[in-house]
């Protein structure tokens, strides 16, 4: 373990850590561009410079490239090193083309805080600047090439993390240039990420160009709900509407980077026809109007046909505060039914994950970029959680055996970041006695006899969700006994349903009487219900979700509800007739325009006190109380040692 | 399309490399003397021989600068301008050969013989001011040596 001196502060680190990580360790910021914990150490940038004043090494070094060692006595701020500094930011600012107005980078720019920092603030370089053409890389990221002070970072992720071939570098010296062959769209689906880690704005969201500045957006930590992988971001919004979404580091989750889908695909966020007032009837009613309209029609289908017909569906979009009141929904009607799952091999899936996993065998990132053999069971990785393929191409660099196991082929539609065995059984997999193979099974059909197999295999084990909380819809289908919706509508055990953002299969609500949903999004079962209730989508609500592993992580809400500012209805002018576009409403009024949506546990709460139930103040009860205080920028925590004891009773 | 002779003998480089990106250099050299320079269709070409996607070809083909990305003249004319080169007056050589030529850098003359082009010490610092036509290096370089080369290198052609 070195031992060495910063700014006067002895460090102690492990063996191979550089000078530059040393001092982040203690709190000491050296300025850098190219070093990334992420990435491998490039020392393009030349900026991290620090002096040494006694030890093995002595004089200016690159402390991104330095490993430290024992009796280095290292000093940050002397005069040498800050002048090296200011000298190295200024090289580097000679091209640049000070665009910062109309730069989207302004405000979350590393060059700009460095360049500050560095004390350079007066331009000498008279000269001529060099210019590049740039590219078009598609419709999500933009090129500005001028700005680009060769860190590499761009190249490195791309190539070298993500295994991208069709980006990287080309020239020398001063013509170097970051681009494509040709021009087109990035291959990659973790493209987006270059607009994360260039530290300047080469790669900036074409999807939120000229929008807002840092200091204008509203964010908070936040969990995406695209897979059941559960990676960390953070929505940036901006009058109402979600216009960024970067990454958020959580080294047990995602580490540092997102996919494509978690950060462009927010488009349903903003939708200014997403349904957000409460309807009776065809007709805009009150939002309390239609929860009382809500239970008198369940008291009505209940009395008629009694409660063993009527079903509460949910869905894996709805949060564990949902799904938990859902089950105490299902409860205050007594006799009724409860639907996590629209269809049998969903719920047999994540069923089996929720009895089949615990602390020891389930596999998180970690154990997937560490694993020396990896079995692919039967799953679309790019489709279903494509982040643990950057994990899985990890662990393939450090050596790593991968296999796809084609037990039930699905067409990867998009190529693997690895190269792969296939094989046909899971039996020619060589897992050495257990040690460090990790098993990723898809969401797909699987019978119980073959998770077994799976779990007794000795090694850890992936099961990967068909939806972004469907873990926790396992875990409450096995404490509350909740059922498929396809095999009660089809067995024609139910005659009527109350649908929480579900996700009804097609066909089979014909004949069946739909008598209230709350959504955020149309469906054909919203359209057939007499009362329908609009919710908020998991930027406009705090809640918890539960991802493949079983960890609870919180998200916060990042905006309020109601209509993005950009592209009102002209329903909200004083005037119907003429709609005056991009114009705040002129009425009177103290409510947010379209912001009648509540969180769906609240709704359920209401229905519950309606149903005469008791009032809920709080959703996580029981057993689930002890994710109350989780904290939404903490790793999360994973919930098998807090469910300890039969699922099916409550504590 | 290169000939067939020619495909043989590049994958036959190829395979005998450890890693398909140490031949990258070899390959691009045989095509390049095919075409007389790297063509697109030739960057495509190197990259399915080798494995790799024409991006990663392209950078190695615009890292080194005896690789031509553009159409060059029959004899390509590198110059230096480095340090060395420059302490004994390379510039003046430089404007020289742009004169006797008609041409800037980078750029070809009408006949289609000489491409000028400036480099960046090809090693001979001893022997300042240096240059290389086709692959021939010239040092102690004057204004009319230059010339004498240059008619030299064009009866050569």
């Amino acid at each position: 373990m070195p031992k060495l001196i910063i700014d006067d502060i002895p460090v102690e680190v492990a063996p191979g850590t550089s000078v530059l990580e040393a001092a982040r360790s203690v709190g000491i910021t050296i300025p850098h561009f190219c070093y990334h914990p992420a990435l491998a150490i490039a020392a393009a940038c030349r900026l991290c410079a620090v002096k040494l004043l006694d030890g093995p090494v002595k004089g200016i070094q690159m402390s991104c490239s330095l490993p430290a060692q024992d009796g280095m006595v290292v000093s940050t701020t002397d005069p040498e090193a800050l002048r090296m500094r200011q000298l190295v930011i200024e090289w580097l600012m000679m091209n640049h083309p000070h665009d910062c107005p109309v730069c989207d980078e302004g405000g979350e720019c590393l060059l700009q805080d460095f360049t500050i920092a560095g004390g350079h603030s007066r331009r000498r370089y008279q000269g001529k600047k060099r210019t590049f053409q740039n590219q078009y890389l598609g419709e999500t990221i933009h090129h500005e090439m001028n700005r680009c002070i060769e860190c590499y970072r761009c190249v490195r992720f791309y190539q070298d993390y993500a295994g991208g071939t069709d980006f990287g570098v080309t020239g020398s010296a001063g013509r170097v240039y970051f681009g494509r062959f040709q021009e087109g769209a990035l291959e990659s689906p973790f493209s987006g990420n270059l607009v994360d880690i260039c530290p300047t704005g080469v790669f900036t969201d074409k999807t939120g160009r000229f929008r807002a500045r840092y200091w204008d957006y509203e964010f908070a930590p936040s969990v995406c709900q695209h897979c059941s992988v559960g990676c960390n971001t953070a929505p940036q919004s901006f009058q109402r509407e979600t216009i960024k979404i970067v990454g958020r580091r959580n080294d047990q989750v995602n580490g540092w980077f997102i996919c494509d889908r978690a950060r462009f695909d927010k488009g349903y966020l903003n939708d200014p026809q997403r349904p957000r007032e409460a309807r009776l009837d065809g007709a805009t009613c009150g939002y309390d109007v239609a929860i009382d309209a809500a239970a008198k029609e369940i008291d009505k289908f209940v009395a008629q046909n009694g409660a063993e017909s009527l079903a509460f569906v949910g869905s894996s979009r709805l949060s564990l505060e949902g799904m938990t009141l859902l089950a105490q929904l299902a409860r205050t009607v007594d006799g009724s039914r409860l639907c996590y799952f629209g269809n049998e091999e969903e719920l047999a899936g994540s069923v089996a994950a929720a009895r089949l996993l615990h602390e020891k065998n389930s596999a998180y990132l970690g154990d997937i970029e560490k694993a020396e053999c990896i079995a692919l069971y039967a799953l679309d990785l790019m489709e279903e959680g494509p982040m643990l393929a950057l994990a899985v191409r990890k662990a393939f660099l450090a050596g790593a055996q991968i296999y796809l196991v084609d037990g039930d082929p699905i067409p990867a539609r998009q190529k693997l970041p690895f190269t792969f065995t296939a094989v046909a059984t899971l039996d020619e997999v060589p897992f050495e006695g257990g040690g460090r193979g990790v098993v990723i099974a898809g969401a797909g059909k699987k019978d119980a006899d073959l998770l077994d197999q799976l779990a007794s295999g000795g090694a850890k084990l992936v099961m990967l969700q068909p939806g972004p909380n469907a873990m926790a819809g396992g875990l409450l289908t096995l404490e509350f006994g909740g059922q498929a919706f396809s095999e009660l509508a089809s067995a024609g055990k139910i005659k009527g349903v109350v649908c929480f953002e579900a996700d009804l299969p097609d066909g089979l609500i014909a004949d069946i009487e739909i008598l209230a949903c709350a959504d955020w999004r149309t469906s054909a079962a919203a359209a057939k219900a007499p009362v329908f209730l609009p919710t908020t989508t998991w930027v406009e609500s705090d809640g918890t979700a539960i991802n493949y592993e079983g960890r609870a992580q919180r998200f916060q809400r990042t905006r309020v509800p109601g209509l993005p500012l950009r592209g009102l209805d002209p329903k909200y002018y004083g005037s119907t007739a003429d709609a005056v576009a991009e114009h705040p409403p002129r009425l009177h009024r103290r409510e947010v325009p379209g912001g009648a949506e509540r969180d769906a546990w609240r709704v359920m709460a209401q229905l519950i006190e309606r149903l005469g139930g008791r009032t809920i103040e709080e959703p996580l009860t029981g057993r689930w109380s002890k994710l109350k205080d989780l904290d939404p920028e903490g790793e999360g925590v994973r919930v098998f040692n807090l469910l300890q004891g039969d699922p099916r009773t409550e504590s | 399309m290169i000939p067939e002779s020619l495909k043989k003998t590049l994958e036959a480089r190829v395979a005998s490399a450890i890693t398909a990106r140490e031949a990258a250099v070899d390959v691009m050299k045989e095509l390049q003397a095919h075409y007389g320079w790297l063509t697109d269709e030739a960057v495509g070409e190197a990259a399915s021989l080798l494995g790799l996607s024409p991006l990663q070809v392209e950078e190695l083909a615009t890292f080194y600068e005896m690789i031509y990305r553009r159409p060059v003249g029959k004899k390509v004319i590198h110059v230096c301008d480095s340090i060395s080169c420059w302490c004994v007056d390379c510039e003046g050589i430089i404007e020289h050969l742009k004169k006797k030529l008609g041409v800037g850098l980078g750029e070809t003359t009408a006949d289609g013989m000489f491409t000028l082009l400036p480099c960046c010490c090809m090693g001979m610092c001893g022997d300042g001011p240096a240059m290389s036509v086709g692959d021939v290096p010239y040092g102690k370089l004057t204004p009319e040596l230059v010339d004498e080369i240059l008619e030299m290198e064009r009866q050569k052609a």
